[in-house]
């Protein structure tokens, strides 16, 4: 009787805990992606807006013209791939910048690590577009990097290039935004990592790299998922950074989103653009965490 | 648990006090405008005048206003959108008619400004002032390459562009830039034969290898610290980007190029917007923007085209001589309204100009 009412009570404080995030995810996740859901299969209205659901002759009008516009218009299919392109080299150059980084802040001493964290944090305190606009003085024509950069190329006999409003621009700026996402769960993990184990390894013989490659990098794989999908997942929906630092050809697939809501007033063909963003996003998610699981079963089996 | 309840009662007695709230403030004019689009002294001569607030909340163009309004925006008493969107809004069923009777500086509008195809005998919007999208140049780089700027080759051309590889941008916008190269091609901005759209988007292809960037927001920045040499641009913001390098003392000006094959026209209007709640203070702020002097601070900010005949006494001398801003009839007649285009024109010209910008 008395542990029964226990596991009740349990079980309430259970939902009591879960209950408030499950009931946000449903209201603020799960009820905008069935409103889209439903949108994608409308028709645009002719002055922006959707057209009736039911139209003049009483028929219902819900159709696939929207996603198969993006199938069988092959440019959309591009810049979706040239989405990911973008999004793939973030993640792959912040995970190369990243993991020494966040060794080092892992292995100082305590109170240097607070400070360190705090620096990588600390881009956050002025605004995303203050620092794009940053990005663009420092990429301009006219200041020092660009034209240290063409006094370079010029005395090797090549011509001057642009570096703002490129696709270089833009992918600077996307790792510099989205470098800190890769820097803190990297550290979070590296941190937890037993320096017992590395001892270990040397006095058994192995050098450096094997240390690295046999030991610190599989342990490690978790954060890097972890920070992989926090890199790649915005970074692939990004529209300001093209927008504002790109070339004429730096079209991603978050501008041409935008443009779908803005310019052309074509809300569910918009729509069908977010669901493959959201699908292929979610999808990234999934495998991250089923690579990050795996790993983690690696890692309990070295612990054993 | 008593405080609790306590703090639950406070925060619903918040909630439901909440809307009544308003109603005790002092009487306010929801403005939604342009940004820097009403001269501050304006403002604050109709608020003295009115004993009202102002209270203004901007965007940065007529499809974020439109997007706003179709997603159920409320709340705004004036706006003030530019033609085409004035008749999306009333075919949308947006807008309020106007009550004439309250506005009798109408008559201080030019008459070439009323009565036009997008709001036939003014029902809806009363002019409010415009601009024209155009060239806008570096004289200095101009005048040391010999190009000409008078005409959208300029921009189009892969002749002149060559000169200026790089140093040129155009609007990021796809009905502007189309417009432009189809009066570079001859037709009419509001041409909507696929053909010629197609022509157009060839055009703009071979001029592209050639731009910097499609850019609607820095481009002025751009121009006036003279990384930019060249661009097609609105007509208000070259003004403003002149007033900058002159302000920063640089060693060339940023001038405004009316090309000769004619060039988009903007006429903003101001519109109420239906369910506005207080329509009497937006029909006061109307009829006192009409008025020639209020209406003439805000060409001398901006620089901005006024169809207001009232106004042009009140106006600087250099903005009245500036044929940019005030067009020679020959000129004028060439300037054209964009119309709105329908939602299957709407997609396939989306289709063109996502292959311009993905290749």
């Amino acid at each position: 009787m008395a542990t029964g009412a226990r596991e009740a009570a349990q079980a309430r404080g259970k939902w009591l805990v879960s209950g408030p995030p499950i009931l946000y995810l449903l209201v603020f996740f799960a009820a905008p992606t069935l409103i889209m859901a439903a949108a994608s299969l409308r028709t645009p209205g002719e002055f922006g807006g959707l057209a009736p659901l039911v139209d003049e002759a009483g028929k219902l009008d819900l159709n696939f013209d929207s996603f198969a516009r993006f199938f069988t218009e092959p440019v959309y299919l591009e810049v979706f791939v040239k989405s990911v392109i973008f999004a793939t080299a973030t993640t792959v150059l912040c995970l190369l910048i990243a993991y020494p980084l966040a060794s080092v802040i892992a292995t100082s001493p305590k109170r240097v690590r607070s400070l360190l964290l705090l620096l990588v944090i600390l881009p956050f305190w002025s605004n995303f577009l203050i620092r794009i606009y940053a990005w663009m003085i420092i990429l301009g024509p006219n200041a020092a990097l660009a034209r240290g950069v063409n006094g370079m190329l010029a005395w090797f006999g090549a011509g001057p290039v642009p570096l703002l409003f490129s696709s270089f621009a833009v992918l600077v700026c996307l790792v510099y935004v989205h470098l800190p996402f890769m820097v803190l769960p990297l550290y979070a993990n590296l941190e937890k990592h037993d320096p017992a184990l590395l001892d270990a390894a040397q006095d058994l013989g192995a050098h450096a790299w094997q240390r690295f490659w046999r030991i610190t990098f599989p342990l490690s794989l978790p954060g890097v998922y972890a920070g992989a999908a926090l890199v790649f997942i915005p970074a692939l929906g990004i529209f300001a950074i093209p927008d504002l630092l790109g070339g004429p050809n730096d079209t991603l697939i978050g501008n041409l989103i935008k443009q779908q809501f803005l310019e052309t007033r074509d809300w569910p063909f918009g729509s069908v653009l977010s669901i493959v963003l959201t699908v292929a996003a979610l999808a990234l998610a999934g495998l991250a965490a089923w690579f990050g699981q795996r790993a983690t079963r690696a890692r309990a089996l070295v612990d054993a | 648990m008593n405080r609790i309840a306590k703090l639950a009662a406070c925060v619903l007695a918040a909630v439901a006090l909440a809307p009544a709230a308003p109603a005790l403030a002092a009487d306010q004019l929801h403005l939604y405008n342009w940004n820097n689009y009403i001269a501050p002294e304006t403002i604050k001569r109709f608020e003295a005048q009115c004993k009202c607030e102002v209270v203004q909340t901007y965007y940065s163009d007529n499809e974020e206003l439109l997007a706003k309004i179709a997603a159920g925006a409320k709340g705004y008493d004036v706006m003030v959108p530019t033609s085409n969107a004035v008749e999306a809004l009333i075919r949308g069923k947006q807008l309020m008619p106007l009550d004439k009777s309250k506005l009798p500086n109408l008559k201080n509008i030019d008459k070439r400004y009323l009565d036009t195809s997008f709001d036939p005998g003014n029902t809806y919007s009363v002019p409010y002032a415009m601009s024209t999208t155009i060239i806008g140049y570096n004289d200095a780089k101009m005048k040391e390459l010999g190009l000409p700027t008078d005409t959208w080759a300029v921009i189009f051309d892969p002749k002149y562009l060559a000169k200026v590889k790089g140093r040129v941008t155009v609007l990021d916008s796809a009905n502007e830039l189309f417009a432009a190269a189809l009066k570079y091609l001859g037709y009419s901005a509001n041409d909507v034969d696929p053909k010629h759209w197609d022509e157009a988007a060839a055009a703009i292809k071979k001029a592209k290898p050639y731009w910097a960037a499609f850019n609607a927001s820095s481009y002025i920045k751009e121009l006036t610290v003279g990384n930019i040499w060249l661009v097609h641009g609105y007509s208000n913001d070259i003004f403003q980007a002149n007033l900058d390098a002159e302000a920063a003392k640089r060693p060339f000006h940023i001038l405004q190029g009316m090309p000769k094959e004619g060039a988009v026209l903007a006429v903003d209007n101001m519109v109420l917007q239906k369910g506005a709640p207080r329509p009497d203070l937006g029909l006061a702020f109307m009829n006192f923007m009409l008025e020639g002097q209020n209406s003439s601070e805000l060409t001398n900010l901006i620089g901005s085209g006024n169809p207001n005949t009232a106004a042009l006494p009140f106006i600087k001398p250099e903005i009245r001589a500036n044929p940019a801003i005030f067009p020679t009839p020959v000129v004028a007649a060439k300037l054209e309204q964009l119309k709105d285009l329908t939602a299957a024109q709407r997609r396939l010209r989306n289709r063109l100009w996502t292959e311009i910008k993905a290749r």
